[in-house]
C-alpha cells in the first residue's frame, strides 16, 4: 500500500515506522522547546518555522517524487538556482519579468527531460547521470550570468505577495509548499499514473514486463521534480528580493535528501509518500529553530543536528530489521 | 661695431635655444625611471587564486588588475576554485609548481593555504593577498582592516542602539564563515565596542553562511524572540538583503538599523534604497583593485628582493554610504570599471 513502509510490527498492534520515530522525535522536541524557550510556542514562532522549512520542504516533496521511483535527482538545487537566474538574466534585456519566468519554467522542464531522458532511456544510473547534469547545469549557468547573485527587478507585485503576503495569516511561501505537497499527496495516492510510480519504484522489471510504461513514467517524474525546484526558487526570490547560485555549493541538496530519507522513504523506492517528507520536513525546522533560538555556536548545531539524525536512523534500524525482501530489493 | 655685438646675441641666443631644445627632446624620450620600470613588468606571469570569481568584489579586481597587466605587458591568470577549498588547495599546488613571478590570492580562511603560502616563500615566488588574509603573513597584503569594519559596524550600533531613546539595547551579529580572516578579525572589532557599551545585549552570534535565505532565516527567528530588537550587523550586503527582508515582513524597518559592509556595487545602492539595508561601509573594491594594482606593479620591479623578505601592509579606504549618499562613486557597476 502506499504511503506505508513494508514491514509490520503486529506485537504492537500498530506499526512503528521510521516515520512514527521521527514524529515522536519532533513531538518530544517541541515540547522540550515549549517548555525551555520563551516564544517558542508564539504563533509567530510557528509561522517562522513553516515558514523558513518552506523552501526545503517544497525541495524535498519533489526529491521525495523522484525516491519512490527509485530514482534520485542531485540537480535539483543547480536547476533551482540557474532557473530563476536565467529568468532573471533575460528580464534584465526587457523582457517582462512575468514572461521571463515562463521561459524559465520551460528551460528547466527542457532540463528535466533531458535528465529523465538519459535515466530512463539511456539507462544511466540516476544518482550518476543527476550528479553530471547538476554540474553541467550549474557550470554552464555560472559562465553565463558572471555574478553569483541576481536580483530581481523591482515592484513585480506577484514576486512581493509571494514574498511577504499572506492568506488567512499564513505566509504565501508556506502556502506554496502547502499547495505542492497536497497536490503531490494527491497524485501519488489517487490517480493511476501515481500508482504507476510506485509500481515502477518497487519493482522496474516486474513493472515493464506487466506492461507499464515505465520509461515515460521516469521522464515525467524529473520533469516535475525540476519544475517543483524551479518553484522553490521562485518562493525564494520572492522572500529574499534575489538568487544566490551560491547555493549550489551549499550542503542543501543533501539536506533535502536526508529530509526524505529521515522521513521514511526508502532509497530502494516504491514506499512512503509525501507525509514522510513532511515529517522529515518538521522535524528538521523544529530542530534548526531551537537551536537558533539557543544560539547555538555553528559547530554544536551541526553535531546535534546529525547526532538526533542519526539516532532517528538507528531506531529504526532496530525498530524495522532488514529483512529478506529489502535486503534483495538493495538501496542506492 | 654695434651690429656685430647685435649678431653675436642672436647667434648666442640661437645656440642656447639649441641646446634647451635638445635637452628637452632628451627628457621627453627618456622619462626617468620608465625604461626599467616598463622592462620589469614586460613578460612577468601572475596567478590570482580567488575563493571565487561570482562575487561583485572579485569581479572589480579582476577587472583593474587585466587593464593593468594589458597596459605593461604581464600574464594575469586567474585560477578561480569558486568555493571550493580542495579545488582552490589544487589551484595553489599547481601555481607554486609553476613558478610565476607573482601569485595573489584571497584566502578561504586563516590556516588552509597558511603552509602553501610559506611553500610558495620558500620557492621564491612573491606572494600578494588581498582582503582575506591567510595566518601566514606574506609580502603583502592589501585589503581591508577587518577590526576597524568590526569597530565601525558595532559603533554604528551603539549610537543607535544605547542611550534613553534606543528601542532596546539587543544587537544581533550576523557572521559569515567562523574560520574566515573577516569574521575573526571583525570579532575583535566588536568586542572592544562590546566592552565599551556594556548596556549592549549581543542576543545572536549566528552565521548566515555568506547566503541570503540562511540570514533572513536566522533574522526571522531571533525577530520572533526579540520583538523589540534594535540592530542587525553582518558581513557582505548581498547576504544580508536577508535580514533586511525578515526585518520588512515583521514590518519593523523603522526599528531595526541593518549594519554591513560591502564592496560598494550599485546593487548594495539599491539595497539602501528599497529600505532592505540602512548603512554600507564600502570598501571601494575598485579602489581596493588600484591598490593592489600598485603593489602588484612594486613586487614586480623588485625581482632581487628575496620573497618574503620585506612585508607590507595596505589598508584600503571605508566609506560609510547610506540613503543620503548611496551615488555615484559609492555605486559602482561593472562596466563603469572596464
Amino acid at each position: 500500500m502506499p504511503g506505508s513502509g513494508k514491514s509490520d510490527d503486529r506485537r504492537l498492534g500498530f506499526k512503528v515506522s521510521q516515520e512514527v520515530v521521527v514524529v515522536a522525535i519532533s513531538v518530544m522536541l517541541f515540547v522540550v522547546f515549549s517548555a525551555t524557550l520563551n516564544n517558542f510556542l508564539s504563533q509567530g514562532n510557528i509561522i517562522a518555522i513553516l515558514k523558513n522549512v518552506s523552501i526545503l520542504g517544497t525541495l524535498a516533496v519533489g526529491m521525495g517524487f523522484v525516491v519512490v521511483g527509485r530514482g534520485i535527482d542531485l540537480t535539483m538545487v543547480a536547476v533551482m538556482v540557474v532557473g530563476v537566474a536565467f529568468s532573471i538574466w533575460i528580464s534584465t534585456w526587457g523582457i517582462d519579468f512575468t514572461l521571463a519566468v515562463i521561459c524559465g519554467a520551460v528551460l528547466v522542464a527542457a532540463i528535466g527531460l533531458f535528465t529523465g531522458v538519459m535515466v530512463a532511456i539511456a539507462e544511466v544510473p540516476p544518482i550518476f547521470a543527476t550528479l553530471a547534469i547538476a554540474s553541467s547545469v550549474y557550470g554552464s549557468g555560472r559562465i553565463v550570468f558572471a555574478s553569483d547573485v541576481l536580483y530581481a527587478p523591482p515592484n513585480i507585485a506577484w514576486l512581493k505577495f509571494v514574498g511577504n503576503g499572506s492568506v488567512f495569516g499564513i505566509p504565501m511561501s508556506v502556502v506554496i509548499f502547502g499547495a505542492v505537497a497536497a497536490l503531490m499527496g494527491l497524485f501519488l495516492r489517487k490517480t493511476r499514473f501515481g500508482r504507476l510510480v510506485y509500481a515502477t519504484g518497487d519493482n522496474p522489471n516486474a513493472a515493464r514486463t506487466t506492461g507499464l510504461p515505465t520509461r515515460p513514467i521516469i521522464v515525467t517524474q524529473y520533469v516535475i521534480s525540476a519544475l517543483i525546484a524551479f518553484t522553490a526558487g521562485i518562493i525564494m526570490t520572492g522572500l529574499v528580493t534575489g538568487i544566490d547560485t551560491r547555493l549550489y555549493n551549499s550542503s542543501l541538496i543533501y539536506d533535502v535528501l536526508l529530509v526524505v530519507v529521515l522521513g521514511g522513504i526508502g532509497l530502494s523506492g516504491g514506499q512512503g509518500g509525501v507525509r514522510n517528507v513532511i515529517a522529515g520536513t518538521i522535524l528538521v525546522g523544529i530542530l534548526t529553530n531551537g537551536m537558533t533560538i539557543l544560539n547555538f555556536s555553528y559547530t554544536s548545531q551541526n553535531l546535534i543536528k546529525s547526532v538526533i539524525l542519526l539516532s532517528a536512523l538507528a531506531i529504526d534500524a532496530i525498530i524495522n530489521p532488514r529483512d529478506e525482501q529489502t535486503s534483495q530489493s538493495g538501496d542506492i | 661695431m654695434k651690429i656685430f655685438k647685435k649678431c653675436l646675441f642672436a647667434g648666442l641666443a640661437a645656440l642656447a635655444l639649441m641646446g634647451a631644445a635638445q635637452v628637452a627632446s632628451a627628457q621627453e624620450t627618456d622619462q626617468v625611471g620608465r625604461a626599467p620600470y616598463l622592462e620589469s613588468l614586460k613578460g612577468k606571469k601572475v596567478i590570482f587564486v580567488p575563493i571565487s570569481q561570482g562575487m561583485d568584489l572579485n569581479q572589480a579586481w579582476v577587472m583593474v588588475w587585466q587593464r593593468h597587466a594589458a597596459r605593461y605587458g604581464f600574464s594575469l591568470e586567474v585560477r578561480d576554485p569558486n568555493g571550493d577549498t580542495n579545488a582552490g588547495i589544487r589551484a595553489m599546488q599547481g601555481a607554486i609548481a609553476e613558478k610565476p613571478d607573482l601569485i595573489i590570492v584571497q584566502n578561504p580562511d586563516v590556516q588552509t593555504y597558511a603552509r602553501l603560502l610559506k611553500q610558495a616563500q620558500a620557492a621564491g615566488i612573491k606572494v600578494l593577498q588581498v582582503n582575506m588574509q591567510s595566518a601566514t603573513q606574506t609580502d603583502s597584503y592589501v585589503g581591508n582592516d577587518w577590526i576597524e569594519m568590526g569597530r565601525l559596524e558595532m559603533g554604528e550600533l551603539a549610537k543607535h542602539c544605547t542611550g534613553p531613546n534606543a528601542v532596546s539595547h539587543k544587537v544581533v551579529w550576523l557572521a559569515g564563515v567562523q574560520t574566515g580572516a573577516a569574521n575573526i578579525y571583525m570579532r575583535t572589532g566588536i568586542d572592544e565596542v562590546l566592552k565599551a557599551n556594556p548596556e549592549l545585549q549581543l542576543v545572536s552570534d549566528q552565521p548566515a553562511d555568506y547566503i541570503s535565505e540562511k540570514a533572513r532565516q536566522i533574522t526571522e527567528t531571533v525577530l520572533q524572540q526579540h520583538p523589540d530588537l534594535c540592530g542587525i550587523m553582518g558581513i557582505w550586503d548581498n547576504a544580508e538583503v536577508g535580514a533586511g527582508a525578515a526585518v520588512v515582513a515583521a514590518g519593523k524597518q523603522d526599528q531595526v538599523t541593518i549594519v554591513t559592509n560591502g564592496a560598494g556595487a550599485a546593487t548594495g545602492c539599491e539595497s539602501i534604497k528599497n529600505g532592505l539595508l540602512d548603512v554600507i561601509f564600502n570598501f571601494n573594491a575598485p579602489i581596493q583593485g588600484e591598490i593592489a594594482a600598485q603593489q602588484i606593479s612594486e613586487l614586480l620591479q623588485h625581482p632581487d628582493r628575496k620573497a618574503g623578505s620585506e612585508k607590507t601592509i595596505f589598508f584600503g579606504p571605508i566609506t560609510r554610504v547610506d540613503k543620503t549618499n548611496a551615488t555615484g562613486r559609492n555605486c559602482w557597476k561593472p562596466e563603469d570599471i572596464k
